[in-house]
């Protein structure tokens, strides 16, 4: 029987394995927390006791550090020589000319629609709905039910909470949180920030 | 302080003009100007601001056109000329008008008229990587304000200060004195930041018993010279509290470290800034700008030290930093907030103790520069 391991840690790393179990039932599917240590930093010795050649694996970790983590231990897998694989639910609407790169997490009833890309390490939580055309650049985060409009870039490493959309054509640069729940009708700069604990917008300059 | 200076809207007007528009005053960071062109925009004492880097002199001018009063420089940061987006007037690095498009065909404005338009320019110091901006008309030396190991402490501090920089604003429902007070007030951390701040940081709370007693004194000398060498006493800082154990930040071996490890560093310019760094590797920076009598704008900024190289999750440490940091601030302004709910007209006097001794001394002096005709 196949293995597949599932990695990673907190809420994220649960819904994907149970993803992952229903979806494929003939497989030997095995969750595998990777410990974090007061620094946050990753406790890696599980992978190691993990042999390659035996199956497949991916990476469930929620969206923390601007999804850095996530990306962390996508890499120490690559590193390691792991084969990753993507989840599409079966229930997701995925265009048949999406492209969808490593690791991606598509949810239960997303919808993708045509000429997309989702770029590699992007989780998609259930719901989600981007249309036409639409480029989700590395380690994106769009959570339960946020919406995508025709033609719009999520820059990479950017998070969408609930109730964010993204009207059609608009552009967001990298590392934003779109927090606020509402209609994001005009570009937004690189690394801007809009969390609901704060009354304006976390803006960042230079380099 | 009595309860009508926090409330009064005429008082309020009043510090504008004899204090605001007559200090040396927080104008922005100077990394944030790295080239030609380069500004920043900022609304200081009600006026905008724009600070430009002309080939390496960064000059401060009022940011209103000429022609039709609009904002020359509409971002907050950016880079490009300083040129007006509504009729195309640009203007030099002396706040000249180098060009109107179709002056003599649609303007009629001949040479001579053209060289006597200028943009108003403040004066502007740079301490280190701080930028300071004056208001007044005939500005005192900015070593008249911060005493010479105040200003040598913010240069070298500030010299490694990284220019990539996080910002966002909190509006504050109470009077901007409120802040200051709570910052020169050591003693709050370990009540209300129990749970935050006082967990990882001891600070002293020093009694001086003969400031102390000064500050119930009058003022001896109430020249202009002698407010002003009052008013320098206000600004201090430095190593403040002390961690139990340093902190180790993840980003650590990114930056060029600052400073004593395990030390907590605090500056109080005064008027109205407060800038700290927990860890040697990071700063704060809080801008207490005053709306109203019950408003102030608190601009929150956090930097790093300098990158040794520039790395992909930088952003993501200046957030978490920010959030940290916010709830401490959040705790400071949830109880000013409370503080300034409580006033009244008829609200009892404060009792404050010998350790508040430099909140006393600002009281003494505020007190007398507001109700007197003395100045700074």
């Amino acid at each position: 029987m196949k293995s597949r391991w599932v990695v990673g840690g907190g809420a994220h790393l649960e819904h994907a394995f149970s993803a992952w179990k229903q979806a494929r039932p003939e497989e030997n599917v095995i969750k595998v927390e990777v410990p974090q240590r007061e620094d946050y930093s990753f406790d890696l010795t599980v992978l190691d006791r993990i042999s390659e050649a035996g199956g497949s694996m991916f990476v469930a970790f929620d969206e923390r550090f601007g999804n850095f983590k996530r990306m962390e231990l996508m890499q120490a897998a690559l590193e390691r020589g792991f084969k990753l694989e993507s989840f599409i639910s079966p229930s997701a609407v995925v265009a048949k000319d999406v492209a969808v790169g490593l690791n991606v997490f598509i949810g239960a009833g997303v919808i993708i629609g045509t000429g997309s890309r989702v770029d590699y390490n992007c989780v998609l939580q259930a719901g989600a709905k981007t249309g036409n055309d639409v480029h989700l650049k590395s380690s994106c985060w769009l959570d339960i039910g946020v919406t995508v409009g025709h033609g719009a870039e999520i820059g990479a490493h950017g998070i969408l909470r609930i109730g964010a959309i993204v009207a059609s054509r608009v552009k967001i640069g990298r590392y934003c949180e779109l927090g606020w729940p509402r209609v994001y009708e005009k570009d937004i700069p690189a690394r801007t920030v809009f969390d609901t604990r704060y009354e304006e917008p976390i803006c960042v300059y230079g380099e | 302080m009595l309860s009508k200076y926090y409330l009064s809207q005429e008082i309020f007007d009043r510090e504008q003009e004899k204090i605001f528009r007559k200090v040396w005053l927080f104008a922005g960071l100077k990394t944030l100007l790295p080239k030609h062109n380069s500004f920043i925009t900022r609304k200081i004492c009600g006026i905008p601001v724009v600070i430009q880097n002309f080939n390496g002199a960064i000059r401060a001018f009022e940011n209103v056109c000429l022609h039709r009063n609009a904002l020359i420089q509409g971002e907050a940061v950016g880079c490009r000329p300083l040129a007006c987006p509504y009729h195309g007037w640009v203007y030099g690095e002396h706040g000249e008008v180098k060009a109107i498009p179709h002056r003599e065909a649609l303007y009629k404005i001949d040479d001579c008229e053209q060289q006597q338009l200028k943009l108003r320019e403040f004066p502007l110091e740079a301490i280190g990587n701080i930028l300071f901006i004056s208001f007044n008309d005939r500005p005192f030396p900015i070593e008249d304000q911060f005493g010479p190991g105040f200003i040598e402490s913010l240069k070298s501090s500030s010299s490694c200060y990284d220019g990539e920089v996080m910002v966002t604003t909190l509006h504050g429902k109470f009077n901007w004195k409120l802040a200051y007070e709570n910052l020169r007030d050591s003693n709050h951390v370990s009540y209300l930041h129990r749970n935050s701040l006082a967990r990882s940081v001891m600070f002293n709370t020093p009694v001086d018993s003969g400031l102390a007693a000064e500050s119930l004194q009058a003022l001896a000398n109430t020249s202009k010279e002698g407010m002003r060498a009052e008013m320098r006493r206000f600004s201090y800082g430095g190593a403040e509290g002390t961690r139990e154990n340093p902190l180790r930040v993840p980003f650590q071996d990114m930056v060029e470290r600052w400073g004593d490890e395990g030390a907590y560093y605090n500056w109080l310019p005064f008027p109205n800034v407060h800038i700290a760094s927990g860890d040697g590797c990071s700063f704060t920076l809080e801008h207490h700008i005053p709306v109203a009598p019950d408003r102030t704008d608190l601009e929150i900024y956090w930097f790093t030290t300098r990158k040794r190289k520039p790395y992909a999750f930088s952003s993501s440490n200046l957030l978490a930093k920010m959030h940290g940091s916010c709830l401490v601030v959040g705790e400071d302004v949830a109880i000013m907030e409370r503080v300034q709910a409580a006033l009244h007209p008829y609200a009892p006097a404060p009792t404050q103790g010998a350790y508040e001794f430099m909140n006393r001394l600002v009281e003494r002096w505020y007190t007398d520069l507001m109700e007197t005709d003395h100045e700074i």
